[in-house]
């Protein structure tokens, strides 16, 4: 017998999602336990619950035992299969807590990945639905993940708590992926964005957009901020509004914010105004972070580092988010990759904080699921 | 070779000798050149057909497209491992003598006895490891797979034998390395014909084999047991040149020959159990891909394992330094065999072993020892200089240490600062103190907080003379601010961050924002200071500002939020800081003091001066003020990372002495030397790295280890307050979300603020070399005019000013300026090289291909992963890219049977192959298989077999299946002969695309090729769905018209439900499905067909069952094996051969076996005709009714005649008369018929006269009536009447 993989073993419920998704696609099994341990409610949520439903709809024979409680989850991938299917997410969480995970699985599939995943489309906690569309897709086409069939749709819009929204996501599969430089970000050359609004008055987005042009032409004449006002089943089933803004460098970098409003009948109501405003200055914050990649999609640039070839890929981030830091523990400790990291101060330029310059060497990992014809 | 057959000369028909000489034979005959042909006869080379020319075209491209490969990255390393040479052959063909002389040519050594590889320098490049391989299959598989080169001997007197073949047919399943033939017992022949006639045979042969004009080597003969030293300098050279190509798996998988193996496990251990797993540490050079520690390797013949530790050791055979020379000396030919006992010293990790090679051995034998040891004693330097000069690395990245750092060094130096020495040159307080010594140990890396520079900074203001300093002033405090920037990070960790947030978001003017900033951080950092001497110097500032005319609106602002500054900083402030501030907290007030009188004699224009220089200077933190300010973001996730807290402490404690240090530091220092600072800030910013990947990677580096030590509280010496760490439990179950919030968003309605970013767009500053108007700038001077043809603007060039100035002095001057004249040629290059990059770009841009672009980035990639970490040293190398191919690695592994230990032989390769990911777990593989054409007999499904695959060797269950049309897998009984099929078996996961082989079993000598089938890996899964036919089959039991209801298909109810609207036949054809379960006969069901069957048909439905590969998988351990039956590894026994070992019959099917054939006699029923179609009928087609002549009554039967002899003799006679009679009669008749014959003859003839006769009559007769006739038609002409008469 082939000795198996010695399992990894973790605690807590943080991380939940790095943790099962680097397992799956390092072939490790891990078991994390106490989650949620000394809650008033312990075992895991609904939305972990789906997560962990969706892990298995996309693999095939993965081993997934959970005790009594909930508290402690053994998991035992299998290989990633793919194909056409849909899920019904759960609603305590944004899509794309769902969605992010999958961009890390999606390129490394049996079958291409087509898959409807319904639930909300935009929160105040993950990103958006379409947040991911700008940014994370344009970063796996530098990984050499492209093609007609590489698509992200928002078919309906769905907002807390209610939900409702409906997303199309299909991905092509690659054998292996390609290794990146991206050093220099360039300078941004225009900021796009979508002012959505469903269930309120289609003015709401109008009076977001003018709010946030307001801040935002004082950097740069190029903006334009799409107005989206779904009706009718395609504005889900609870009202809201919100912003996405991203900016757009020379060099292809793609950096975003977003905001949206209060879920209904949680918090006190919010100005579209002061939305708008609130979120150019959340881009104003992500541009000063700076970097190649939105700081939303680190850990998917690192992971897709890690996985390319055994060459060095190199790429220029901002700040380092607490959960991009845990995420290079784990790459860690299922792939034994290191990063060399180095500081690069800003010096003297008006380009916002310093960055951090990220290199390795790619392990070699190539697509186990993928048949050859 | 005898001397008399030799090779006459045979004249030159090709090659550029021939050529010459047939070009001077028609040069003679004056014929003129052959390159004239063109000229003389441009017929001849004229387009004939455009079609032609076409074809003929596409032909080369396509022969030239042809010899593309796909580019691939060449990752070789720099200093590549030894290429690893098989020398492999049927027994008794001279494999080992070839090994010995090759070395011997080599080395000038001679090896009596070769026990595994054996590594030596070939070259100034090149390394060797040499290993034999011998007719074992289970080390043909192994090594053929780690072969950069396979020398394959062949006995020519005997021809090819079976294990060339094999082995040929192993190496291209594996990969293909490269293959030399090399051709021994030559001097067997005794005919040069029969000799030359067998060397083309064979060579033939191989070229089919291998690829056409694959090198096939001839060694002539032995000379006292060796083969001739000439052949073997060639073959060597042949080997050392040698270019190979990447092979996929090789390049893709960390693996190791071991040359070297040693047992760790503890003795008592042993002793306890012999039986009992052992350690075991593998010694090899490293090759293919890069390897991680803690990965997992596959040992073939002994089985998984996960690597325990790997570490990296000197090389035992290292390449010659660099050098000239254009060969090797004696020194440099080294050679490294730990298993044959060559190579004397062998280090291990903490040991050096010295072989002294006893009293019986070989003097060549003992001189590579003496070499090494000769290297390590060859010192010229005493013990004492060379103690001062080593440098000790404590940590990966640190700076070495010198002697004289640990000298001066206190008890307090902080272990992961290593560049101590190096910051000490930035403080230049230690010239006033004289103390130098003191200062250098003293000032850490971490010390120099803003505290010190501000001191400094301060100082350097309120000294006159600073004024003068003017632009190295400006520069090094520039540096010293981004410093400063980077370092207050740190401190930010500590204290909240939220104090110093403001720090930049509170004014636009530079001076007044600057002198701001400076209180801010005072009050970040003296906490504790009292609000008195904050707004003291407040006061001052902003006294500052008035006096220079600074907006009044702005310092009110810049007012509000420094007090805020300091009223933050006082509620956040910790304890543990104001105890441990208490120096710097003096010193500040020292400043203050200092700048208060300075403030109060306001009127002083020096003083004013001195401002001035200090708002300019100021101007430079900025930049270095937001990133600190950034900082705080990391700061915040930083501070739940439990890291981060040692860290803290550290700094607090150099806090205090930078206290003391910023209190020494004297005025004038830090213009001193701005090279060195520079420096000082690249090291710094190097040292922040380390940091940030402590942060994030933890105890990475042995002096974290240690700190973590510190940090356990011991009680008593003994026990250790174990604390759960309080930050990890409460991340712990936090929310698991991606996205990064903004903690402390900055104030984007302020102009500097929103200056901070302003270069990150298109409309701000851009780059030297991307500043469009500079850009054009230049062109336009190297290009000079150009009109614009449009509007017919003439555009000069501007002429620069140093050619102004040049005509001005030429008019004026006439003396040529040299110079001038300089610059001018200058220009003049620049412009000519301008103009030529711009061609070069257009020309190339038309060649370049999408091959050569491809190529192009390969190469690239290329040179960027070898320079990547080319400065690092190999400690920390090791831990980003892990253990790089090239390299001499220890790899310690654990739990290894006991077996491998015991019955160890070093004439079998250990190998350790890498695993990728996830390559260690099973599942199910499914491959494309084909019966090898050569093997005798067809495989059988389920029947053990054992496959090589990737690293391994193990034996397992496949199912074969072929694919129908409509992607149906379904399962075959036997492999198919001549065709490919499908295999799948549940075993290793491997890459699709991996080669294998399969082989019935490893054991023995099989008479036959022993190589079973072939085939690749297609795909991995977790589950299958292989199909088998199963044919169900139903009777009916009663029949409507179409309906009918059968029975005997199923044997419940539930199962006809299950296959309710299933498709069902009967043997005739008839097509129908299946409707409804019925009650009566259990498993009765109604069904419909097209039309109605009868009570003789069978019905069947075709369905598919889906089969399951057996879960078997067991590795080949013939490694396990004692010596000298390692090739008798024998697994599970196919179901044939173990009948055949227990001698069991196979139960026969009775239907099956052949009886004789008995049949039966065919038996028709009379036709039966209705009456009344009788009736109807013809007669002759009537049934005849008439009764047949019965028997004759009785009374009219007569009796029978006897006659009595007499009579007899009279019957007799009579007979024999009436024979006579009938003769004379039939005589008789025959004459009569005769003559009627002649007398109708006659008669004839009789007629024809007649005939004739009569003929003539009626002729005459015709004649004279005719006469008649015409006597009367001349009468009538006389008159009527006389007619009428």
């Amino acid at each position: 017998m082939a000795t198996q993989a010695h399992s990894l073993s973790y605690s807590g419920c943080n991380f939940l999602r790095q943790r099962l998704v680097l397992s799956t696609l390092s072939g490790r099994p891990v078991k994390i336990r106490k989650i949620r341990a000394r809650d008033d409610n312990p075992g895991l949520r609904d939305f972990e619950a789906s997560f962990i439903r969706l892990l298995d709809k996309v693999t095939n024979g993965s081993r997934i035992e959970i005790n009594q409680t909930g508290t402690t989850l053994y998991y035992q991938p299998g290989l990633l299969y793919g194909g056409s299917m849909e899920h019904d997410c759960s609603v305590l969480r944004s899509i794309g807590y769902y969605l992010e995970s999958l961009l890390c699985l999606a390129p490394f599939m049996k079958h291409p990945l087509r898959i409807v995943l319904r639930g909300v489309t935009n929160d105040q906690v993950d990103p958006s639905v379409d947040v991911l569309k700008a940014t994370a897709l344009p970063l796996l086409k530098q990984f050499g993940i492209d093609g007609e069939s590489f698509e992200l749709k928002v078919v309906r819009r769905g907002m807390p708590p209610g939900g409702g929204g409906e997303v199309f996501f299909s991905c092509p599969v690659r054998k292996i992926l390609k290794p990146i430089q991206l050093i220099d970000p360039g300078k941004i050359k225009r900021i796009r964005g979508m002012a959505y609004s469903v269930r309120v008055s289609p003015q709401m987005a109008n009076r977001i957009v003018d709010s946030a042009r307001s801040i935002l032409n004082k950097f740069i004449p190029d903006i334009y901020i799409y107005t989206d006002h779904m009706k009718g089943i395609n504005s889900g089933k609870s009202p809201g509004f919100g912003l996405s803004l991203v900016a757009e460098t020379t060099n292809g970098t793609f950096l975003s914010a977003e905001l949206a409003s209060n879920p209904q009948g949680q918090g006190a109501a919010m100005l579209p105004e002061d939305l708008g405003r609130n979120c150019a200055r959340l881009l104003l914050e992500e541009i000063y972070r700076g970097g190649c990649v939105d700081s939303t999609n680190q850990s998917l640039a690192l992971l897709l580092m890690t996985l390319g070839q055994q060459d060095v890929s190199k790429v220029l981030l901002g700040p380092l988010s607490p959960y991009t830091i845990e995420f290079l523990r784990h790459l860690k400790t299922f792939f034994q990759i290191m990063f060399k990291i180095e500081t690069k101060p800003c010096g003297e330029e008006l380009k916002g904080g310093d960055k951090v310059l990220m290199t390795c060497v790619g392990i070699g990992f190539s697509n186990l699921s993928k048949t050859l014809k | 070779m005898e001397t008399k057959d030799q090779k006459k000369h045979r004249k030159k028909n090709s090659g550029p000798k021939a050529e010459k000489k047939k070009k001077r034979h028609l040069q003679d005959l004056q014929l003129g050149d052959e390159e004239d042909a063109r000229k003389r006869n441009p017929k001849a080379f004229a387009v004939q057909s455009a079609v032609r020319m076409a074809r003929s075209f596409h032909r080369t491209q396509d022969l030239k497209t042809k010899k593309h490969h796909i580019p691939v990255v060449d990752r070789t390393p720099l200093e590549p491992p030894p290429i690893v040479v098989v020398v492999m052959g049927p027994p008794k063909v001279g494999k080992s003598t070839l090994i010995q002389c090759l070395i011997r040519n080599f080395t000038r050594q001679k090896l009596t006895e070769i026990r595994g590889p054996v590594t030596i320098v070939s070259g100034k490049k090149r390394r060797l490891t040499i290993i034999e391989c011998g007719c074992d299959i289970n080390m043909m598989i192994d090594l053929a797979k780690v072969a950069d080169l396979v020398l394959m001997l062949i006995d020519a007197s005997f021809g090819f034998e079976m294990e060339t073949f094999e082995f040929l047919n192993i190496c291209q399943v594996h990969g293909f390395p490269k293959i030399m033939g090399v051709l021994t017992h030559l001097d067997s022949f005794k005919h040069n014909k029969q000799l030359k006639k067998t060397k083309k045979r064979l060579k033939h042969r191989f070229w089919t084999e291998v690829y056409p004009g694959a090198k096939l080597f001839y060694l002539s003969g032995m000379v006292h047991g060796e083969y001739q030293n000439q052949e073997i300098h060639n073959l060597g050279r042949f080997i050392t040149v040698m270019k190979f190509r990447p092979l996929t798996w090789q390049t893709s998988h960390p693996y190791i020959l071991a040359d070297r193996m040693e047992d760790l496990t503890n003795p008592e251990d042993v002793r306890t159990n012999t039986k009992c797993d052992r350690k075991v540490s593998l010694y090899g050079y490293l090759r293919g891909a890069h390897l991680k520690n803690k990965s997992q390797v596959h040992i073939p013949g002994v089985g998984d394992f996960a690597v325990s530790d790997v570490s990296f050791l000197p090389d035992p055979c290292a390449l010659p330094e660099q050098q000239k020379k254009r060969c090797l000396n004696e020194k440099e030919k080294l050679v490294y065999a730990p298993l044959s006992g060559v190579g004397g010293v062998l280090y291990d990790k903490d040991a050096v072993y010295v072989d002294l090679g006893g009293s019986h051995g070989f003097q060549e034998e003992v001189r590579p020892t003496h070499e090494l040891v000769q290297s390590l004693i060859s010192t010229h330097s005493t013990i004492d200089a060379k103690m001062a000069s080593s440098r000790v690395t404590l940590f990966s990245d640190s700076k070495p240490l010198g002697s004289e750092d640990i000298d001066n060094q206190g008890q307090w130096m902080p272990k992961e600062e290593k560049q101590v020495d190096l910051k000490t040159g930035r403080v230049r307080r230690k010239a006033i103190f004289g103390d130098e010594e003191e200062d250098e140990s003293g000032d850490s890396d971490d010390e120099d907080d803003e505290d010190m520079s501000e001191g400094d900074r301060l100082e350097n203001s309120s000294s006159d003379d600073e004024t003068e300093e003017g632009q190295d002033a400006e520069v090094t405090d520039k540096q010293y601010m981004s410093d400063q920037g980077i370092k207050r990070q740190k401190l930010e960790m500590e204290e909240d961050f939220e104090v110093d947030l403001p720090a930049f978001a509170d004014s636009d003017d530079d001076l007044e924002r600057s002198s701001v900033e400076e209180e801010a951080e005072e009050a970040d950092e003296s906490s504790e200071e009292e609000d008195s001497i904050a707004e003291e110097e407040r006061d001052i500032l902003e006294s500052k500002a008035v006096r220079e005319g600074g907006k009044p609106e702005l310092l009110q602002t810049d007012d509000s939020s420094d007090s805020l500054n300091v009223e933050k900083s006082l509620t956040k402030k910790k304890a543990t800081f104001t105890t441990l501030d208490s120096g710097h907290c003096t010193a500040e007030e020292a400043f203050a003091s200092e700048d208060e009188p300075e403030g109060n004699s306001s009127l002083s224009t020096e003083e004013e001066d001195s401002e001035n220089e200090e708002a300019i200077r100021k101007k430079f933190p900025k930049p270095s003020q937001v990133v600190s300010s950034q900082k705080l973001g990391s700061g915040n996730l930083i501070d739940e990372t439990s890291d981060i807290e040692d860290l803290l402490k550290e700094e607090e404690n150099y806090k205090e002495e930078n206290n003391y240090s910023t209190e020494t530091s004297g005025a004038l220092k830090w213009k001193e030397d701005l090279s060195r600072k520079a420096a000082e800030a690249f090291l710094r910013q190097q040292q922040t790295t380390p940091n940030l990947r402590k942060l994030i990677y933890g105890t990475v580096t042995e002096d974290n280890e240690e700190e973590d030590g510190d940090n356990g509280e011991e009680l008593g010496g003994l026990f250790r307050v174990s604390q759960p760490a309080s930050e990890c439990k409460h991340k712990a179950d936090s929310l698991d979300c991606s996205r990064f919030h903004v903690e402390a968003p900055h104030d984007w309605d302020l102009e500097e603020v929103m200056n901070s970013i302003r270069d990150c767009f298109v409309t701000g500053k851009w780059e030297e070399d991307k500043d469009a108007a500079k850009i054009l700038a230049e062109d336009e001077e190297l290009y000079g005019d150009f009109e614009d043809l449009e509007t017919g603007d003439v555009h000069r060039g501007k002429p620069g000013p140093d050619t102004q100035i040049e005509d001005v002095e030429e008019e004026v001057k006439e003396e040529i300026d040299p110079s001038a004249e300089e610059s001018a040629k200058k220009k003049h290059l620049d412009k000519k090289r301008k103009l030529k990059e711009m061609f070069d770009a257009e020309y190339d841009e038309g060649e370049s291909t999408y091959f050569d672009d491809l190529k192009g980035e390969m190469q690239k990639q290329a040179q960027l992963n070898r320079a990547e970490f080319e400065d690092q040293d190999d400690e920390a190398r090791v831990q980003y890219e892990g253990f790089r191919p090239g390299m001499y690695v220890r790899i310690e592994i654990e739990n290894v049977p006991c077996e491998f230990v015991l019955n160890f032989d070093p004439h079998y390769p250990i190998i350790l192959g890498g695993l990728g990911n996830s390559e260690g777990n099973v599942g199910y593989v499914q491959m494309r298989l084909k019966k090898h054409r050569w093997y005798k007999k067809i495989l059988k499904s389920r029947d053990p077999i054992i496959f090589s695959v990737g690293w391994r060797r193990f034996q397992t269950i496949p199912l074969y299946y072929i694919e129908d049309h409509n992607g149906r897998q379904r399962l075959l009984k036997y492999t198919p002969q001549h065709m490919h099929c499908g295999a799948s078996f549940w075993g290793p996961i491997t890459p699709q695309g991996t080669g294998f082989l399969a082989v019935q079993s490893v054991s023995g000598n099989m008479p036959d090729f022993r190589i079973a089938a072939t085939g690749v890996v297609l795909d991995l899964d977790k589950s299958i769905k292989i199909v088998k036919k199963l044919k169900l089959t139903g009777f009916p039991y009663k029949i409507f018209k179409n309906t009918s209801f059968i029975k005997g298909m199923f044997n419940s109810a539930l199962e006809v439900a299950k296959f309710e609207g299933a498709v069902i036949r009967t043997v005739s054809g008839i097509r129908g499905q299946i409707k409804k379960a019925l009650r009566a006969p259990e498993g009765a069901f109604r069904a419909t067909f097209e039309d109605k069957l009868l009570m003789s048909d069978i019905v069947f439905m075709r369905t598919w069952y889906p089969v399951s590969v057996p879960a078997f998988y067991n590795p080949v351990t013939s490694l396990l094996k004692p010596v000298g039956e390692k090739d008798t590894w024998s697994g599970m026994r196919t179901t044939g051969q173990l009948r055949l070992a227990h001698g069991i019959k196979l139960k026969a099917n009775k239907d099956s076996l052949y009886k004789p054939i008995v049949r039966q006699k065919k038996h028709f029923n009379s036709l039966h005709i209705p009456k009344a179609l009788q009736k109807a009928l013809p007669f002759k087609s009537k049934p005849k009714t008439q009764a047949k002549a019965g028997k004759t009554p009785k009374d009219r039967v007569r009796p029978a005649v006897i006659r009595e002899p007499h009579e007899r003799k009279i019957l007799a006679l009579l007979d024999a008369l009436s024979t006579v009679h009938s003769e004379k009669m039939k005589k008789a008749k025959e004459q009569r018929h005769l003559h009627n014959k002649e007398h109708f003859k006659m008669k004839q003839k009789e007629e024809e006269e007649k005939l004739k006769r009569q003929k003539d009559l009626r002729k005459k007769l015709y004649r004279i009536q005719g006469q008649k006739e015409r006597r009367n038609q001349k009468s009538s002409l006389k008159g009527p009447e006389e007619q009428l008469k």
